[in-house]
Formats: C-alpha cells, structure tokens, sequence
C-alpha cells in the first residue's frame, strides 16, 4: 500500500497533463534560476573588470596571485587579440560609456584616444609608493608617459607593466653550423645573410606586412646614425627631413636590396609564421625584442632552440652606414594599464593596477618571462636558467640607455609605417617619403 | 481593422530604426563633426568629405574597390556556373560530394584562410614554391608585397573562397530547370555551346541578377581577407574601405573623417542597389522572370 501510495502522490505532484500547472511549474522553476543565479558564488567578493591583449595564460597566474592576496576581491579579466578585435571593442565601449575598470594600454597614440575617459594616476601612485615613485621607473618608460598628452599636461594616464628593448636575434646552432659569427660591420652582415640563403636558411626574416616590425627596425637605424633624432623629428623639433634620418631610410631600402631580408618580406607577418620559423630553426636572424624570452615558457612541445632559449642569442645591429655606429638599445613601455573613470568608481580597482605594474601580478608575469619589468628591483624567479638569466641581465643592464621606440600620433606612425613600405617596395624614394612624414607631422601639431 | 496590422509590423519597424536607421543617422552626423587632428572638435560641415575627394587614398581604394567588383562578380560567376553545370549535368553518385567540396572554402574560417594563402605566397617556404622548386624555379617575390600585384592576389584568394557560394546558387538555378526544356533541347539538337548560351543562360538568368547584387554588395563590404592578409599595405597598394575605414576610425582615432567615408560608401551602395533594382527589378527571382 505505502508503496502504491507512494506512487500515486508522486503522480499527483507531477503536473502531466492540466496547462495550467504546467505554465505554473514553468513560471516557478524560472524564478528558481533566476534567484539562484542572482546569488553570487560568494556574495562577499567584489569584482574589477580588466580587457587587454596581454597573454591570456600569464594574466591568470597573475590574477591567481593577486586573488590570494586578496581574497575579497575576484578579477575579471576579457582577452582580446590586438587589432581588430581589442581596438574595436574599446572604441565602442567608450562611445558607450561601459568601458572596464582597467584597460591594457600602449603609451602615446593609444592612450591618448582615451585619454577622456582615464583617470589621472599620479595621485594614486604617489599613495601607493610614496612622492618620489617616479626614481623607480626606467627613464625611457617615464619618459614615454606623457607622450602625446597636451602641453602642460603632466598626467599619467597608464601606468607601465612592462619594458621591452628591441634586438636581432640570431639562431647559435645554425650559425655554428655555418660557421659564422656575429656580423660587426654592414659588410659582414650581407655576408652572414648570404651564406644562410646558401644553406638553406631565411636570412634576416622582416614581417615587413607588419608595420609594428618595420617601425622597430628603422628606429634601431636611425638611432644609430642619430640618436633621439626620430623622436625629436615626431615631437616637431627637428625636421624628418634631415639627411640622418634620410639616410636611415636608404639604410632600411638596402636591407631589402642586398637580401638581407628574405625575398618577398614585404608579404610576409611576424607572427605568427615568422615566429613559428623561427622557433623551429628555418631562420638566421630576426628583429623581435626581448619578449621572445617567453617562448620557452609557452607549454611544450617545445623545439630544441626555444627550449630554455639555449639555441638563442641577440645582438644590437652594426653599423649600415660608413662611419656609423652600432645600434643603442630602443625600446619602452611594452604594455601599461590605465584606470578608466567607471574604475575611478571601483575602490578596488586601483590594487589590481597597482600589483600589475608593481606587485605579485606583475611577478607572475616576469616568472613567465613575458618581458622585462618597468619598475627596479624586479627580477623574474623561479625555473630560470643561467642562460636565460644571463641575457635577461643583459637587457636590464640595457633598458636605462634604451632610446624611445613609441610614435605618440597615430597619423605620424600610419604615414611612417606606409613609408617604410612604399621605400621598401621601390615606389617612393627615402626623401620623398620622408617628405610625406613631415606633411602629415606638421598638420598633425597644428 | 488596420491598427492590428500596424502592431504586426511594429517589432520589425522598431528592430529596422534601432539597429539600423539610428546607427545610419549616428554615423552621418558624426562626419559632420570633427575629431582627431585633421579638424579638432566643434561643427566642421561637409570639410570631411571634402578631405576625401583631395585625399589621393580615397581615389586609390575607389579603383582597388572596382577592380575587386569587376573581377571577383564575372569571375565567379562564370567559374561557379561551370562547376555547378558540370556536377549538375555530368556526375551522378559523386555529386554531393563534389558539391560539398567546392563550397568548403565559404565556410572555412578567413584566418584560416589568410594564413594558408600567405604562406602559400611566401618564396623560401611557401608551397607554390615547393612545387616551382620541381621544375627548377625559384620564386623572388610574394605577389602580396608587390604593390602592382597584391590586389590581383587577393582578389584571386577571394574568389577561391567564394566561387562555392557562386555554384550554390546555380546548383539550385539549374535544378529549377524543368526536366522538358532539358529534353525539348536536346529534341531541337542543341548542345554544346549553343546549349549553354541559348537554354541555360537564359534560364538561369535570375540567380544571375541575385549574384550581381549580392557580389557588388560584398565587395563593398570586404574587410577581413585584406586586414589578416596585407591590412591595405604596402603602401595603400591593397587598401579597400574596410581597411581604410577602420584605420581612420579605429587606428588614428579620426572617427569624423571615417564616418565621412562610411557614409560615402553607403552612397554608392545605395546607388549601386537602385541602379540594378531599376534595370533589373522584380527580376531578381524566377518567380520575377516567369512574369516578364
């Protein structure tokens, strides 16, 4: 009987056939999710929103060291590849109004499109660390914070996470192979890049359809024929014009003509094909920067060279013009983050900037070898070789001296980037592109 | 009676205005205004559009837009037209098969196929080369850096993925071919040539029309083959509105000029579209063609 029983109240319970019910049963189970969804996993944790670009893997052991210093506080954080995605959604969460708390930026042209909706840090870093923070910051780093900001505008709008000095990487196994060494004067170079053409290998790979890679690899020219000269040149206090910079440029175009690059570099991007082929040992020579370190954190399989970077070494290009000298480190602020006004709302939103540029977040990330640090007294830690130790000294000891390698305007980067192709390609001469620069430098800091 | 009716359509006048007339309006109001260096805030009139019949890049991406149009439609078309009459007619139990392997590349991803078409391209590593290697050539540019040729080369890869979308259509135009004009046909001996210009083309005329309209629509709104592939460069060489558009607004930050140009590009798509609606009209469809 119980069981019968049983059975018959259970039939009663379960609304099978009347509508009514059903509907019933359907209103109460939504609102049964929708409470139970409206509670959070735990009500106590307040959240800091972060978008950007930066590695999605090594943000989360950031994150993970930030949340365990706080474990009142849970990070957000929405990973976007660069262009177009990470610049279409800023754009159209500022004409929005919804912009995170923090947003992973570049300094001068890209910070100053957001320059509106950021909030100015000098405040909140003086708080955080004291009026003469500014001591700890690597000068190029300081120095491009302001970049692009109107005049007497002292403000901070990002903070620096992460510096980066610009290099030419060689493979070491292949070179031994060859028998070649690094080049010290231009001469030697188109060389080493013929012989690795000989045997089989890419020379000087250029991603030369990436305007990033074409930018890195002029302003390590040009500053070694004038250093700061470029920079000055974008600031409207020296003319692109000048034969130094001009000079520069017919440096760059020969790099093309004596097959330095690769033939057909103009087609070609720097990641992810160039960066495969070179990890896997096809290619002599690339112009990356420090952040290639990273690739022998990436999980594996990982190829015999990239492993503990011990088929890798850099070298600073020699001089490409008679009488010239080798290239000074160029580089800067790689990635920075500002606080956007809806994050000025966050209270807790500034402890997640302040650990990502100075704390256990941005740890993780030189733990991962993701680039070199903005701030002194940092060092990556954990399984880290001699080797890579070794070079990563090198880079720091090279980031004080380091020349500015950052356009603050757009309209100059764009119009410099179209140049360096154009002067690649054979189609505009070093000095009419350089007159093109001028051009739209001048409308540009009208 | 007729409020009711009124109501009905509501939803889809509020979803038209939300989503596409207020962002319209958006848009042509804001190139009415400056941002970014070139007019630095405040009420510029129509200065932007201005700049953009002065602007030599505006000219560049007119041509590289009709080069796209005026290969990319016919080629496809006849490309796609063959394929579909050549499975239609000429294959039986491998027709789904052919079918579903030319029409892959439309829905392969277009990074995937920027990447393969890249390194396809590229000398030293590319597989074009590999196989010029054979017969002992040895290639010394990627046509993707070479500013006479990288349009032709990305029009080539577009048409590689879209010729599937073309045959599609064909494929369905050609089975609305009723059985009894395929045999009246052949009865009155035509074949060959004479078949395809006098029978087929005629009747497949609508799908035709319908691949004119949706091509020159299309290559107005090509965008991700040229920004993953050569992002308009070198030097302009490649620029199409997409990339050109997207660097004004997005890159520089000039949302005023690039709205100017958005709206530009809308101009021409709506005479483009009323052009072939005039000329071609009700025809679009066979139901259209039957009422001729």
């Amino acid at each position: 009987m119980g069981h019968a029983g049983g059975r018959t109240d259970e039939r009663e319970l379960v609304p099978t056939g009347n509508p009514q019910m059903k509907t019933r049963a359907f209103v109460f189970t939504l609102l049964a999710i929708g409470l139970l969804s409206a509670v959070p996993a735990d009500a106590q944790q307040k959240e800091i929103t972060v978008w950007s670009w930066f590695v999605a893997s090594t943000m989360q052991k950031s994150i993970k060291a930030f949340e365990a210093k706080h474990p009142d506080l849970k990070v957000n954080y929405t990973y976007y590849n660069y262009s177009p995605q990470y610049l279409t959604a800023l754009k159209a969460a500022a004409a929005s109004n919804s912009l995170p708390d923090i947003i992973g930026l570049q300094p001068g042209s890209f910070t100053q499109q957001y320059r509106e909706q950021l909030a100015p840090l000098n405040a909140y870093a003086a708080k955080e660390w004291g009026d003469n923070w500014t001591s700890q910051v690597f000068p190029v780093a300081l120095k491009q914070l302001t970049m692009g900001n109107p005049p007497n505008d002292t403000n901070y709008y990002l903070l620096p996470q992460e510096c980066q000095v610009l290099c030419i990487w060689y493979n070491k196994p292949v070179f031994q192979k060859l028998g070649l060494s690094v080049p010290k004067t231009y001469a030697e170079l188109v060389e080493v890049a013929k012989k690795l053409t000989g045997g089989g290998y890419i020379p000087l790979y250029q991603g030369a359809a990436d305007g990033w890679q074409n930018e890195n690899v002029f302003l390590m020219i040009a500053n070694q024929l004038a250093p700061g000269l470029a920079e000055k040149a974008q600031a409207g206090q020296a003319p692109w014009t000048s034969p130094e910079l001009v000079s520069a440029l017919e440096a760059w175009s020969a790099l093309f003509k004596d097959h330095v690059f690769q033939e057909g570099a103009l087609g070609a991007r720097a990641y992810p094909t160039g960066a495969q082929l070179f990890a896997q040992g096809r290619i002599g020579m690339m112009a990356l920067g420090s952040w290639w370190m990273q690739e022998s954190k990436f999980p594996p399989p990982l190829s015999q060279f990239v492993q503990n970077m011990n088929g890798f070494d850099f070298f600073y290009f020699p001089a490409l013009k008679e009488g010239g000298q080798i290239s000074p480190p160029v580089g800067g602020v790689d990635i920075g983050y500002g606080l956007t006004k809806n994050g000025e709302k966050n209270p807790e939103a500034w402890k997640f900037l302040a650990s990502l540029v100075k704390g256990e977040a941005l740890q993780e990330a030189l733990n991962d070898l993701n680039d070199l640090p903005s701030f002194t007294g940092f060092e990556p830690q954990g399984d880290i070789t001699p080797n890579i130790k070794e070079m990563y000294n090198r880079f720091i000891a090279d980031l004080p001296h380091a020349e500015n390698q950052r356009i603050a305007h757009p309209e100059i980067g764009q119009e410099l980037d179209n140049v360096l192709a154009g002067v690649a390609s054979g189609t505009v001469t070093p000095a009419d592109g350089l007159k093109r620069v001028q051009d739209v430098t001048d409308k540009t800091l009208k | 009676m007729r409020l009711p009716a009124y109501l009905y359509v509501l939803p889809a006048v509020l979803l038209f205005v939300l989503f596409v007339a207020y962002p319209i309006l958006w848009v042509v109001c804001e190139s009415l205004y400056g941002a970014g260096a070139s007019h630095p805030g405040g009420f510029v009139g129509l200065n932007h559009y201005w700049q953009a019949f002065q602007d030599p890049v505006f000219w560049r991406v007119l041509l590289n837009m009709f080069l796209w149009g005026a290969i990319t439609i016919p080629v496809q078309m006849v490309l796609g037209g063959t394929i579909a009459y050549l499975i239609e007619r000429h294959t039986h139990r491998s027709k789904t098969f052919f079918r579903v392997m030319f029409f892959l590349p439309v829905i392969t991803s277009v990074s995937v196929v920027s990447v393969v078409w890249s390194q396809m391209y590229a000398p030293y590593y590319g597989i074009i080369q590999e196989y010029a290697k054979l017969i002992g050539l040895h290639l010394s540019v990627s046509p993707l850096g070479e500013p006479i040729l990288v349009i032709y080369a990305l029009i080539l890869v577009n048409v590689w993925q879209w010729t599937g979308f073309s045959m599609l259509m064909y494929v369905a135009g050609l089975n609305n071919i009723p059985g009894e004009l395929w045999d009246a046909a052949r009865i009155d001996g035509a074949h060959g040539l004479q078949l395809a210009t006098r029978v087929i083309v005629p009747l497949v005329s609508p799908v035709t029309r319908s691949l004119l309209l949706l091509g020159v629509i299309g290559t107005l709104q090509t965008f991700p083959i040229v920004h993953l592939m050569t992002d308009g460069g070198p030097d302009h060489a490649s620029e199409i509105f997409g990339t050109y558009i997207f660097k004004e607004g997005f890159v520089i930050g000039d949302t005023g000029y690039a709205s100017a140009l958005s709206t530009l590009v809308l101009v021409l798509a709506l005479g483009l579209s009323v052009i072939q609606i005039v000329f071609l009209g009700a025809r679009l469809t066979p139901a259209g063609a039957a009422r001729r």
